[in-house]
């Protein structure tokens, strides 16, 4: 008797205890995950406020130290560190400052996460127009990174984007938007951090609304007609990802994509609006470990994957709760490996050929350990200085897990660059934010504006107060 | 007293307990950032089953193994759930000063136990075979939970052995060992 009640209490705290977990995972922790960069820093600075920021930029150019910008610290090629330099953690400064149910906008210092705004905004029925997947990013690191998601109807970030407040080098606040000082604008976003602080950001939203899920699989050779027609060509769909097999047995050709489409009943939002916080992790982290180890593996993860996704057709979701996505499974601990992003766009019209190409590279690269490909789309979006994007272009996330010795980084290092030479064969570019394995000169190719870009922040910060290694490494 | 079921029950605690312990110093790795932090959180954990042994030594004779063996298992199983929600250095401190009582708990009725119901004469080979079934619950924990770790979260090993600790606080119970000391009731009686 005695026991069961003993029992009873352990299971009334084992509750308690999973219950806290899971909601302490929401506010997401965030270390700087990629081991492959370690960099000594001078110091850490959290800008609290606006005059902290201002101060800790006025006082950097007394000492003549070097400032380097973070958010989140997810980008993975030095983007947010500098060797002796001061880390100015943007995190604090989370405050939101207006919203403006009326016309539709929201102001937010650049600290704010996605997930931030999502609640905020969620109980007025209003949505963003276009951000991330997951949700975890600040607003000012997606913003620098000029990051895009699901959403295929709103173009870029940057669109999305009124104005914002730019404290420069010298310590003054700038305001720029796409009429004013859109030289400077179109830098910053997209510019790694190097031309300032953004301090604040005013966001267009729109209304959210209730999609209906729906999934379609088929063959690589279809997909360009496919998204054309019957996602692009359907106006009632406003959000699409595709993913292609990575298992053997049908390597790079099967696929299926997840459509979000406009519900009939629109008035059924309210039952599905509440946001949904992250599920049961176990599952879809302990299929990708197995994918990590051997072939069957990849196998088992991308037929479950298929079941997966029969399971959730015709589910009906809001759009705030599908630009939620879970990102904690991909959270990966190991003393000798490491996973790193690759990211490449291709012309929507190229994929066929494209896919065809890196097939054959990587089918000769038996050690490569690839182990997720996303697909997405951009529309065409060429303002930014360092725009990826000159045309409609399908953007291929993949998902690596490498050794991080030097030999790792080296091997994963060539193969990176023979994908991105197949890449800039069939007219696409590669992302910058990922590890520094491009060579200079593809970015060049990859990126026609880079002389353009580096010699704007030379202009702007003559001094260099904001560096990072990824000017170091890429500035020609 | 079943000396099987005593073992089959260390080798689960054993297994519960071996499976957390070095993957717990990924938790503070979280939670501390220093060496001396980490010599803080060990060094309490030591300090604290110094100071309750010896209350643990009298306790065990009077109130029995397996009242100690049941506070141990149901105290395991409490307190690992509140490891994946560890924050700060400061809770891994209490936690640690806790592990440190429990541990003692443990050591101490183990010992008792085996003394208590080991022949002298054959002691040697008993504790050998004892240890032996022990050590391999361990190493087959210790190196399962390494693989564990890659598919699953750190939060979820705490968990998994809160679970184990729990099931070992039913076999416990179900246990024919020393329940209490005759000399000490005997005592009482002539009172």
């Amino acid at each position: 008797m005695k026991t069961y009640v003993i029992a009873g209490i352990y299971v009334f705290v084992l509750i308690l205890s999973a219950f806290f977990y899971f909601n302490g995972l929401q506010e997401t922790e965030s270390n700087v995950h990629n081991r492959l960069l370690p960099v000594e820093i001078k110091a850490v600075r959290a800008g609290a406020s606006e005059e902290t920021i201002r101060n800790i930029v006025l006082e950097a150019n007394e000492q003549k130290d070097k400032i380097s910008i973070a958010g989140m610290q997810h980008s993975q090629g030095g983007q947010t560190l500098y060797p002796n330099g001061i880390l100015l953690d943007m995190k604090p400064f989370n405050q939101i400052l207006d919203l403006d149910i009326a016309s539709k906008t929201i102001t937010v210092q650049s600290g704010v996460t996605w997930n931030d705004i999502q609640r905020h905004i969620n109980p007025h029925g209003l949505s963003l127009k276009v951000s991330q997947s997951q949700n975890i990013f600040t607003v000012g690191g997606s913003l620098s990174v000029q990051a895009h998601g699901l959403d295929i109807r709103n173009g870029g970030m940057m669109s999305t984007v009124e104005s914002l407040r730019l404290l420069n080098a010298n310590g003054e606040i700038v305001e720029l938007s796409s009429s004013k000082n859109p030289e400077l604008f179109h830098a910053v976003i997209g510019g790694y951090g190097l031309f300032g602080v953004i301090l604040d950001v005013t966001l267009k939203l729109i209304e959210d609304e209730l999609y209906e899920v729906s999934i379609d699989t088929f063959d690589y050779t279809d997909y360009s007609e496919y998204f054309q027609k019957r996602v692009l060509g359907n106006e009632a769909t406003k959000m699409h990802l595709a993913r292609i097999s990575i298992s053997p047995e049908n390597f790079m050709e099967e696929m299926y994509a997840i459509n979000y489409s406009l519900a009939d009943r629109q008035d059924r939002l309210p039952e599905f609006s509440e946001l949904k916080e992250e599920r049961l992790i176990a599952a879809p982290k302990l299929l990708l470990g197995i994918s990590r180890l051997n072939d069957e593996g990849k196998e088992l993860f991308w037929n479950t994957q298929k079941t997966y996704i029969q399971s959730i057709e015709g589910n009906l979701v809001s759009r705030n709760n599908a630009m939620r996505s879970d990102s904690e499974f991909m959270e990966y601990n190991n003393a000798s490996k490491t996973e790193v992003l690759q990211e490449y766009f291709v012309p929507v019209d190229e994929f066929t050929d494209y896919i065809e190409d890196l097939k054959v590279l990587l089918e000769k690269e038996k050690d490569f350990n690839l182990l997720n490909v996303t697909i997405r789309y951009v529309s065409r979006n060429d303002q930014a200085v360092l725009s990826y994007a000159s045309e409609d272009m399908f953007s291929l996330v993949l998902l690596i897990n490498q050794h991080a010795d030097a030999d790792g980084i080296a091997e994963t290092g060539r193969v990176v660059r023979d994908m991105i030479d197949v890449t800039l064969n069939h007219g696409g570019t590669y992302y910058l934010p990922y590890y520094g394995y491009p060579t200079q000169e593809q970015m060049a190719r990859s990126y026609p504006r880079t002389d353009e870009f580096f010699e704007l922040k030379d202009r702007y910060d003559p001094d260099h107060r904001f560096m990072n290694i990824f000017y170091e490494e890429y500035r020609p | 007293m079943n000396y099987k079921s005593f073992i089959q029950y260390q080798g689960i605690v054993g297994m519960a307990s071996t499976m957390i312990f070095p993957f717990y110093i990924l938790m503070l790795k979280n939670a501390g950032t220093s060496y001396a932090q980490f010599g803080w959180a060990y060094g309490l954990f030591a300090l604290t089953a110094a100071i309750s042994y010896p209350l643990i030594g009298r306790a065990s004779d009077r109130v029995g193994d397996k009242a100690l063996l049941s506070i141990y298992s149901w105290g395991m199983a409490l307190l690992l759930l509140f490891f994946p929600l560890a924050a700060e250095i400061w809770h891994v401190y209490v936690l640690q000063i806790l592990m440190g009582i429990l541990g003692a708990v443990q050591k101490n009725s183990e010992k008792a136990v085996l003394a208590r119901h080991v022949d002298k004469t054959t002691a040697g080979k008993q504790i050998g075979i004892y240890h032996t079934y022990t050590s391999v619950a361990a190493a087959i924990a210790v190196i399962g939970t390494g693989y564990l770790v890659d598919f699953l979260t750190i939060a979820s090993i705490f968990y998994i052995a809160s679970i184990a600790f729990a099931v070992s606080g039913f076999i416990v119970t179900k246990m024919p060992i020393y329940a209490a000391n005759p000399a000490f009731l005997e005592e009482k009686t002539n009172i």
